[in-house]
């Protein structure tokens, strides 16, 4: 049986405090959060009902010019000049005193990521548990996502739809495993979006893929899709083709390339398509594609509950969709949260990396600090549930 | 307060030892020469708005504050491992390249030598031929 009062909070409280430091790709993210320490935790699987209060969510985002991506070095040049300033920021928001008294643990993102980034937040992560003689914990991003997801929609037991910049994965959980049911064969979805909008040259600010579902938003011809590939393929799917094929009918039109008969008229040389037309159609290409995989993985599972997770997962458009998947199926829901816990944060990284710590589980060794660009969903596991 | 020391260690290299220069101007900032945005973005319109914050100074004193002082020193030092490590790194490219070019002089050099021996330039075709040869001759 879970034991989630395993370790005592420091100093006799009756509560535990966790701060979360995330840095895996171009948002640095700094949260602390507060477990109360009911009796009811030592009692099963409660992982998903901590009655999490959220103390502070703060984070900064590294923003690149229209038409570029975030290389590894500037990201993580970004993540190391202002994690100082935004740890301080969180701390003073949530009230934190003597960070050697007040603080239980520290969780940091150990992967997967971007390595120059994640290397820049570990360090710190180190420096402050040196300094403060605050244990540690690594994080599993994709984990922290999860984790985060369960406690805000209070989902016990969902088929998880995982989609953010550099990762799609439909997951359920089994024997102390998130089992990844299907992913990406290549791309992940946000790369997909984010890719296309540097092709469309729409700025980066707040995000990609938000100026993207606007644009869709903003599309006057829902009622006739573009036609692009589809590739379902069993519990996996592949997006690279689809975004070569959009991106050379964007080139297209915007080179005024009137021998392409799909987007201009063969009479007048108008175009036929509009940018809002392209990006409506790719969402609603990629979204059908996810919905898909995710109904079989419910139907594998025998589940009923869908919880989406990750930066893709604030779009509206795709909640909607999943939703009307769901309604078709027997007492299906499907669960969602907002930007502020979706998009990568450093709250998620702590409640993690709380329950982790709360079962006796984190760092002996520096050694086991280090961080790591490829750590896949399935390796950790999740002693924290039945 | 002690100034940090470095040291860098390799199979070819016993021991490197880093540390801070006196009077030296790089070790008295916190923008480094090697820290900073990279080229790439810089062209493409950024503005950098990432910059280090400046050394804090004790008004008493009117002398940087100690941690301030650690931080312009850690970035003179992290100058210098920086610049080492990639002048380390040119070297290996350079030799790597030095041995792909070797190579690949030897090889042209081989091929000519063979067709001047009277070979077509297909060593595969050549040795079948040769096995070929070597069979009615038994």
């Amino acid at each position: 049986m879970v034991n989630l009062n395993t370790v005592k909070p420091r100093n006799g409280r009756n509560y535990y405090i966790a701060l979360g430091l995330e840095g895996s790709a171009n948002k640095l993210g700094v949260g602390v959060i507060k477990h109360p320490r009911l009796v009811s935790m030592s009692q099963g699987d409660n992982s998903h009902n901590c009655d999490v209060e959220i103390l502070s969510n703060i984070r900064d985002t590294y923003v690149t010019p229209p038409g570029e991506g975030f290389l590894p070095r500037d990201t993580a040049r970004h993540h190391r000049n202002w994690v100082i300033r935004i740890i301080k920021q969180a701390l003073e928001k949530a009230e934190i005193k003597d960070p050697r008294l007040d603080i239980d643990v520290i969780c940091f993102t150990r992967g997967p990521g971007m390595g120059a980034p994640l290397h820049s937040v570990a360090i710190a992560a180190r420096t402050c548990s040196l300094i403060w003689d605050v244990p540690l914990v690594g994080v599993n991003h994709c984990v922290g996502h999860i984790e985060m997801g369960r406690e805000i929609t209070k989902a016990e037991n969902p088929v998880v739809l995982y989609v953010s910049g550099g990762n799609t994965q439909v997951i359920a959980y089994s024997e102390n495993r998130y089992r990844i049911f299907g992913e990406t064969l290549d791309v992940a979805i946000g790369n997909c979006l984010d890719r296309f909008a540097r092709t469309l040259k729409i700025p980066n600010a707040p995000s990609p893929g938000y100026n993207i579902e606007q644009l869709a938003n903003n599309c006057k011809n829902k009622d006739r899709l573009i036609e692009l590939p589809y590739t379902v393929k069993g519990m996996d799917l592949s997006m690279s083709g689809i975004l070569a094929y959009i991106d050379s009918l964007a080139k297209d039109l915007f080179r005024g390339n009137k021998k392409n008969r799909l987007i201009f008229d063969r009479e007048t040389g108008e175009p036929k398509i509009t940018v809002e037309d392209l990006c409506y159609s790719l969402q609603e290409n990629l979204f059908a594609m996810l919905v898909e995989i995710t109904e079989r993985a419910m139907a594998h599972v025998n589940a009923s509950q869908v919880l989406i997770v990750g930066g893709v997962g604030s779009n509206t458009r795709l909640q909607e969709m999943m939703g009307q998947m769901c309604k078709d199926r027997a007492n299906g829901r499907v669960h969602a949260t907002d930007e502020r816990f979706c998009i990568d944060n450093g709250v998620m990284i702590a409640q993690a990396g709380l329950l982790q710590y709360r079962m006796g589980d984190y760092v002996k060794d520096f050694s086991e600090t280090v961080v790591t660009q490829k750590f896949r969903t399935d390796e950790v596991y999740v002693s924290w549930r039945d | 307060m002690t100034s940090p020391l470095a040291t860098y260690s390799s199979p070819d290299i016993t021991e490197k030892l880093f540390a801070v220069k006196e009077g030296n101007s790089r070790y008295s900032t916190t923008n480094g020469k090697t820290t900073g945005p990279s080229t790439y973005v810089l062209n493409a319109g950024q503005v950098d708005i990432d910059k280090p914050s400046d050394p804090r100074i004790n008004p008493a004193t009117q002398q940087p504050t100690t941690l301030s002082k650690l931080r312009m020193e850690l970035t003179g030092m992290q100058d210098d491992i920086n610049e080492f490590l990639t002048q380390r790194m040119e070297v290996a490219k350079n030799k790597k390249l030095k041995i792909q070019n070797t190579s690949e002089e030897k090889r042209i050099e081989n091929e000519i030598n063979e067709l001047l021996d009277g070979g077509d330039g297909d060593d595969d075709e050549d040795a079948e031929d040769q096995k070929e040869k070597n069979t009615n001759a038994k």
